[in-house]
């Protein structure tokens, strides 16, 4: 208990920074919304007449115009997942490297608690305060499409849908992040680490948006929870989230069987 | 010199797994695009639409049916993933003395800091060369049994060239803030929310003619391929404000760096 | 009882030796030194008795109860000193004292307040910015709050000054008169000789003597020192006698074997002065490493 409230209170700055932040670019975002609405609704008219190839093209395979509130946010979401991307990578890779980097291990792990205890008082404190920014998110979205929407309506299951995907979003990253953390031998910057793995996976399933075709995006939770995929249909594309579960799965127990076993190193 | 060779050794590691993740990418990217090459549906389609349609999405020149097209609207990627190999090369090749602790040794040495400096500096642009090497030979490798528009070769080399120039700034950026900032462990982060940022702009300014302004501000925007296309060079405004983030950053990372205190 | 027992403990990281087949027994209530040259397995040793690196074979007790599998139970009763003190940044002392003390079911409050008042530790202040010698305070308050029954120090005094060095040997002895056992690795012989009632000494990963402090003395050679004018040296040209220097008007040398040679030898010669000491541990300590 005492070292989950002790890695909490880490995060503390961290958290505000970023729900402040992801609340500052959500609200940004949708201020252009009332604008932008009306641009493309012209544009819509013109767009009713082209082959579904050349939407797919400009990123319009969904079907939804970027007029309608909830085609917009799709469009939107997108770099929100980004920094939610970034966020719980940086934790994944964080939290159980920085005995090692920060020299603490003599302390924290010479304690009467085991390595289990640890791992999951840490894991813990982690996937709170990425709940917190999550529902943050929830309270964000469902405010600023009240405000800048016009009073359109829109699908609000899809909504939720999409919103639920947040938390299964961020776990994938920090999972990830774990488990490369623990298989490396020593970690000297968290950003580099995390910087590739987020961004990495935000260009591939971009790439994939404009090229077409599964082969980039097989591995990407950007395309597994693809919120054009998730707003238009109203239902989750299956196969891809199992994909996503699967590696979160394995990922975390491949954690804690290497956790347990590792050799901690100083200096 | 000797410096400059320990720098480069100690981030072959780095830039051999970043230059792997850019080939990978290549090559994923470049097996899609069998399916375009030379499509004739796809050609009448695109010559079929209004300018203006295409210009909104950035596709104004870029026929996606060429290996030009196609690599114009991927450009950005690159310039996302080769701005942030930069930035974080220049941030953390300032601040890992104090991170690794060597700064006892290493800045006790009989040479000045700026010295120290220049050879870093000297090392992070020969990675990021390097990195850029790498994503043009991937590219071409991966084309090679594409035919080509005639100025391709020279809309290449000034894409690549812009994406450099976009290094350069992200790099200096990177260092920079390095130089200045007390706490060494922060400035990674706030340099990559720069970019972040700057990134983000970028998509702002397509969304409303309020942001335009913006322009000016985030480099993703400065060398971007359709305008390369279009006046087959780099605009010289952009090349201006390049220069001068390039220029104030590198100056202030020279200034300041020597006179901070470092953290031990 | 044995409070550490160790058996054919050995680690090798990678191809490289850590240490090999090491084994000796620390007594319940003892203080038991650890000595020897950098690099040769101090730090592997304690830290796979801590349960931080797993041994690549061999075993280790600690109360009788295997150190990896019931690595977290005894740790309970284990204070831990390290030589290296690093923080979590931002912590205050007082703050990092009570995180410290909460892995303990007992209440550490009072002995945790009395340790910092002998040490005269600012509870209040940030422990980076703290100077080396005022962290390692920290970590000798952080390591004995709980009143452990086996303490495990690593270079414990250095960086503290001398009157911080005495009073923390004080604390230890204290603890020990009440019952605590001591493990004691370090540089500075001279502590150990103080302190400590048997050491053993290890070399390239293995483990070269465990023997009495007293009898090590004993036992070994003698260290003579024959001032005079004009002694003849050759004299001195007697099996077991090692380290024979002449300098000025002094001859100094090492030997080992009947006494009786040497008081022949030396009254042969008209001699102003004559020193026959035990070696100290230092002394003991090179000559094992020639």
């Amino acid at each position: 208990m005492n070292i989950f409230i002790y890695e909490f209170k880490m995060y503390v700055k961290s958290v505000l920074a970023w729900s402040i932040s992801i609340m500052a670019l959500l609200t940004m975002f949708m201020a252009f919304y009332p604008t932008f609405g009306s641009d493309v609704a012209i544009m819509d008219k013109i767009l009713e007449n082209y082959p579904k190839e050349l939407l797919k093209i400009m990123g319009m395979n969904t079907g939804m115009s970027l007029s309608s509130v909830l085609g917009y946010f799709v469009f939107v979401f997108v770099f929100i997942q980004l920094c939610i991307a970034i966020q719980a990578s940086n934790y994944g890779f964080s939290f159980l490297s920085v005995e090692e980097r920060e020299l603490t291990a003599d302390f924290l792990m010479s304690k009467p608690v085991s390595r289990s205890k640890i791992l999951v008082s840490k894991f813990l404190a982690a996937l709170l305060a990425l709940t917190i920014t999550n529902a943050v998110l929830w309270i964000t979205s469902f405010t600023t499409i009240a405000i800048f929407s016009e009073g359109k309506d829109y699908n609000i299951n899809n909504l939720i849908l999409l919103l639920l995907t947040i938390g299964v979003f961020q776990l994938f990253f920090m999972s990830i992040g774990m488990i490369i953390s623990v298989s490396v031998k020593k970690i000297r910057s968290v950003l580099s680490f995390s910087m590739a793995l987020s961004f990495g996976l935000y260009i591939l399933n971009a790439l994939r948006n404009i090229f077409g075709g599964e082969l980039l995006g097989i591995l990407t939770p950007f395309y597994h929870f693809e919120p054009g995929y998730i707003l238009e249909k109203g239902q989750y594309n299956l196969p891809l989230v199992f994909i996503s579960i699967g590696i979160i799965i394995i990922s975390i127990v491949a954690t804690y069987i290497l956790y347990l076993k590792r050799n901690i190193h100083t200096l | 010199m000797n410096i400059i060779k320990r720098e480069l050794r100690a981030n072959m590691k780095s830039l051999i797994i970043w230059s792997s993740i850019i080939v990978v990418f290549v090559v994923m990217m470049m097996y899609e695009f069998s399916a375009y090459y030379n499509n004739p549906e796809m050609s009448a389609v695109l010559d079929s639409m209004p300018k203006a349609l295409l210009d909104a999405f950035s596709m104004g020149s870029a026929n996606l049916t060429t290996v030009s097209g196609y690599l114009s609207i991927a450009a950005v990627y690159f310039s996302l993933m080769l701005g942030i190999f930069a930035v974080l090369l220049g941030s953390s090749i300032i601040s890992k003395e104090e991170r690794d602790k060597t700064v006892e040794f290493f800045l006790a040495l009989p040479i000045s800091r700026q010295r120290i400096l220049v050879s870093k500096l000297i090392a992070a642009i020969i990675n990021c060369i390097i990195i850029n090497i790498v994503t043009v030979l991937a590219i071409l490798i991966t084309t090679i049994r594409y035919e080509k528009i005639a100025n391709f070769n020279k809309f290449f080399a000034l894409l690549m060239l812009g994406i450099f120039i976009i290094q350069m700034i992200f790099l200096s950026i990177g260092m920079f803030l390095a130089a200045i900032m007390k706490r060494y462990k922060k400035s990674g982060t706030y340099s990559i929310s720069i970019l972040l940022a700057l990134y983000f702009f970028s998509i702002f300014v397509s969304l409303s003619e309020k942001m335009e302004f913006f322009k000016y501000i985030t480099p993703f925007k400065f060398f971007e391929a359709q305008n390369i296309l279009n006046q087959g060079k780099l605009d010289g405004t952009y090349l201006l404000i390049s220069l001068g983030i390039i220029v104030f950053a590198m100056i202030g990372t020279f200034v300041f760096y020597p006179k901070r205190d470092l953290h031990i | 009882m044995n409070v550490i027992q160790i058996n054919n403990l050995t680690k090798y990281y990678g191809k490289s030796r850590g240490i090999k087949d090491v084994s000796f027994e620390v007594k319940e209530g003892e203080i038991f030194g650890f000595i020897g040259p950098n690099g040769s397995g101090k730090s592997t040793t304690i830290r796979t008795l801590l349960s931080l690196i797993f041994p690549t074979s061999g075993s280790a007790t600690i109360f009788g109860k295997d150190c990896i599998e019931h690595g977290p139970e005894i740790r309970r009763e284990i204070g831990y000193l390290p030589s290296e003190v690093f923080y979590y940044d931002k912590m205050k002392v007082i703050d990092l004292l009570k995180y410290s003390a909460s892995f303990f079911k007992k209440d550490c409050t009072k002995r945790m307040n009395e340790l910092a008042e002998i040490m005269e530790l600012d509870l209040k202040r940030r422990i980076e910015d703290l100077s080396y010698g005022n962290k390692k305070k920290v970590g000798i308050v952080q390591g004995l709050l709980h009143q452990p029954k086996l303490i495990m120090l690593d270079e414990p005094t250095s960086g503290l000054d001398p009157l911080m060095q005495k009073k923390f040997f004080n604390i230890i002895s204290e603890e020990n008169k009440k019952g605590a056992t001591v493990f004691f690795s370090s540089h500075i012989l001279a502590e150990v000789q103080e302190l400590c009632s048997r050491v053993a000494i290890i070399k390239d990963g293995s483990i070269m003597k465990v023997e009495e402090i007293k009898s090590l003395r004993e036992n070994n050679y003698k260290k003579i020192t024959v001032r005079g004018e004009g002694i003849t040296e050759n004299k001195f040209n007697i099996d077991g006698i090692t380290e024979k220097k002449m300098e000025n008007d002094e001859l100094r040398f090492f030997y080992n074997g009947n006494i009786n040679n040497i008081t022949k030898a030396i009254s042969s010669e008209t001699v102003k002065d004559v020193l026959i000491e035990e070696p100290s541990l230092e002394e003991i300590f090179m000559h094992y490493y020639n």
